[in-house]
């Protein structure tokens, strides 16, 4: 046989990442578009101190929402993650208040917890076979109620200083964000499991006869959330330099309605972690621009959720016209 | 008839059975396929081909019945498990993912690692040499696809399962089961489709058909299955048949005992 190893001009991998590049360029063009309204119509808007805040809020609910990305392009869901992030909460601030263990065992037995709780998600649906949906409505319940078992009765603030690094400032948060974004967009794209979410997403049952083992990684993708929402966690704690168990509550909608904006398929089988940070990033700019325009709280939910239908809507649509 | 005298068959399946609640899907059949030859199953819908070919290669479980592979008995409880022998199926409208590249459709369960640390510790992939192997196997059968980064779902029915069929060609070392591979398609892919069916022979593999096109059976196919509710009805050489007692038996219009066209 004659050599075959075409050396083509460039790589199909690229093309791949320029075709990714081009439906992301969509919804950065929608945060633009949407940073530059505001821009236009509030003057105090106009600073870079508001520019690093959004980013800055962005930042938590973002790294939560980059776990979010990996189960829902798998085709499953987890509403739990705000509960797990609050269960981890705690379980740092007793490990660093408390028993005032080194911060970077604290930091890795917050990130085991919220990647055990994840993974147990996965292990009951993908066993039990129950929808997602039922299963992590169920974890959402039960893991808020092992947060406040843990969490009662104790004043968990006065972190260690150098824990309290991690999460203040700009910096920290934002590279934080980027890298985790970084390593779950490497996974994504890189990785045989990664590979295999898009694949069991888009069709479990041709995944499965592929002889791909749908269950295992599953439980996998859950337990990446899970992770992802215990470091979420780690920072919130570190910023706010408490925690407590009511925390993280309805995180998990913010954290869907991030992937969905960015234009991860609820139905699975697309999207990517870029995406949801800008997903992310849309929302808090809409939040403090509507804040800067003197519109309060209610109205600022209305939008979101309104935004949220929006995007579902354009997701359904370019689904029946493909 | 004329014994089988060709040896062993290289698949051989014996009373496969299986039930859907109270339905009998598969009565006790039979499946013989030899050695180099494509093996056309043929019968009304419903009567139970699919199931038969999912219930043999580990996509479905079954209530009875043994497989044999080269005489010997085997253990086939997962699709992995007959890929292991090499016995590659495209299962009927469940052959690629629409999101996955055509790169990674091929190689979807089978991918290609990095042979550095990255590839052993965190399967990372090496799209470079999954590229070329794809561009390479398209080459030696003729498939002219070069966009094979792009999604499945951008592709034509007829590429489609050119992409399906090449994939028993990289992967199958002995066995290509297809269930259906040309419904879907217009006339002019069906055509390509059965040359590259006839094609997987030259590379070595024994090929069991699923089929309602009684012009493939006859033009394409050595021998021929048919089935009937559950049952195998009968087996004959396509040399014995033509058209109207295919379609008799097929229906029950002819009886298999009956003497043969
Ligand atoms: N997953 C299933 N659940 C219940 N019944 C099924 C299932 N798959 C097939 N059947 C039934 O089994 C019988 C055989 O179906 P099938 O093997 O698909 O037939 P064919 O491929 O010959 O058209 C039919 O009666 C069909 O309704
Ligand atoms: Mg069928």
């Amino acid at each position: 046989m004659t050599d075959t190893t075409q050396i083509a001009p460039h790589s199909g991998q690229w093309d791949t990442v320029i075709h990714q590049f081009k439906q992301t360029g969509q919804v950065l063009a929608a945060l633009v578009l949407i940073y530059g309204i505001f821009f236009v119509l509030s003057p105090p808007f106009r600073s870079i101190d508001t520019f690093l805040s959004i980013f800055t809020q962005a930042s938590i609910l973002a790294v939560l929402a980059s776990g979010t990305t990996v189960v829902l392009i798998s085709g499953g869901l987890d509403l739990s993650v705000g509960s797990i992030f609050a269960v981890v909460g705690v379980v740092v601030g007793i490990l660093l208040v408390e028993w005032q263990v080194p911060v970077i065992v604290a930091i890795i037995a917050g990130l085991a917890t919220g990647a055990f709780c994840g993974a147990l998600n996965g292990f009951v649906q993908v066993t039990t076979k129950v929808p997602a949906f039922i299963v992590t409505l169920g974890g959402l319940t039960a893991y808020k109620g092992v947060a406040e078992l843990l969490g009662s009765g104790r004043d968990l603030s006065r972190f260690p200083e150098s824990y309290q690094m991690l999460g203040s400032g700009y910096v920290m948060p934002i590279s934080i964000m980027f890298g985790a974004a970084l390593l779950i967009g490497l996974f994504l794209t890189r990785t045989q499991l990664g590979n295999h979410a898009y694949a069991i997403g888009g069709n479990e049952e041709v995944a499965r006869l592929s002889g791909v083992n749908v269950a295992r990684s599953r439980i996998k993708y859950y337990m990446i959330g899970g992770l992802m929402a215990g470091l979420a966690a780690i920072l919130e704690v570190s910023k706010l330099n408490f925690a407590q168990s009511s925390r993280g509550q309805s995180y998990e909608l913010f954290a869907i309605a991030a992937v969905v904006i960015g234009g991860t398929s609820l139905f699975g089988g697309r999207g990517g972690v870029g995406k949801t940070i800008i997903g992310m990033l849309i929302i808090q700019t809409i939040y403090v621009g509507l804040a800067y325009l003197g519109v309060g709280t209610s109205i600022q939910r209305i939008a979101i959720g309104l935004i949220i239908i929006l995007a579902v809507w354009w997701d359904v649509w370019q689904r029946g016209t493909r | 008839m004329g014994e089988m005298t060709q040896g062993v068959p290289v698949l051989e399946a014996r009373g496969i059975t299986k039930h859907f609640g109270g339905v009998t899907a598969l009565d006790d059949v039979d499946l013989e396929l030899r050695q180099g030859e494509i093996l056309a199953i043929v019968g009304d819908n419903g009567a139970g081909k699919s199931t038969l070919i999912k219930a043999i290669t580990g996509a479905m479980s079954r209530d009875g019945g043994t497989v044999f592979f080269d005489g010997q008995e085997v253990q086939v409880e997962t699709p992995s498990d007959a890929k292991d022998i090499g016995i590659e199926t495209v299962y009927q409208d469940l052959a690629l993912v629409n999101e996955l590249s055509i790169t990674k459709n091929i190689f979807l369960g089978r991918e290609i690692r990095r042979d550095d640390f990255l590839g052993h510790w965190f399967g990372a992939l090496d799209f470079r040499r999954m590229e070329n192997e794809v561009r390479d196997l398209f080459q030696r059968l003729d498939i002219r696809i070069t966009d094979i980064y792009r999604d499945a779902q951008a592709f034509s029915g007829g590429q489609r399962q050119a992409v399906a069929l090449s994939k028993t060609v990289m992967f199958g070392k002995r066995v290509a089961i297809l269930d259906e591979p040309t419904a879907a398609l217009g006339v002019r892919e069906r055509k390509a489709a059965m040359k590259m069916v006839t094609s997987l022979k030259e590379f070595g593999l024994s090929v069991i058909m699923i089929t309602h096109n009684m012009d493939h059976v006859l033009n394409y196919c050595d021998r021929v299955q048919i089935m009937r509710l559950g049952r195998r009805i009968a087996v004959r050489d396509v040399s014995e048949v033509d058209g109207d007692s295919l379609v008799g038996l097929i229906t029950g219009a002819i009886d298999a005992n009956e003497v043969r066209a």
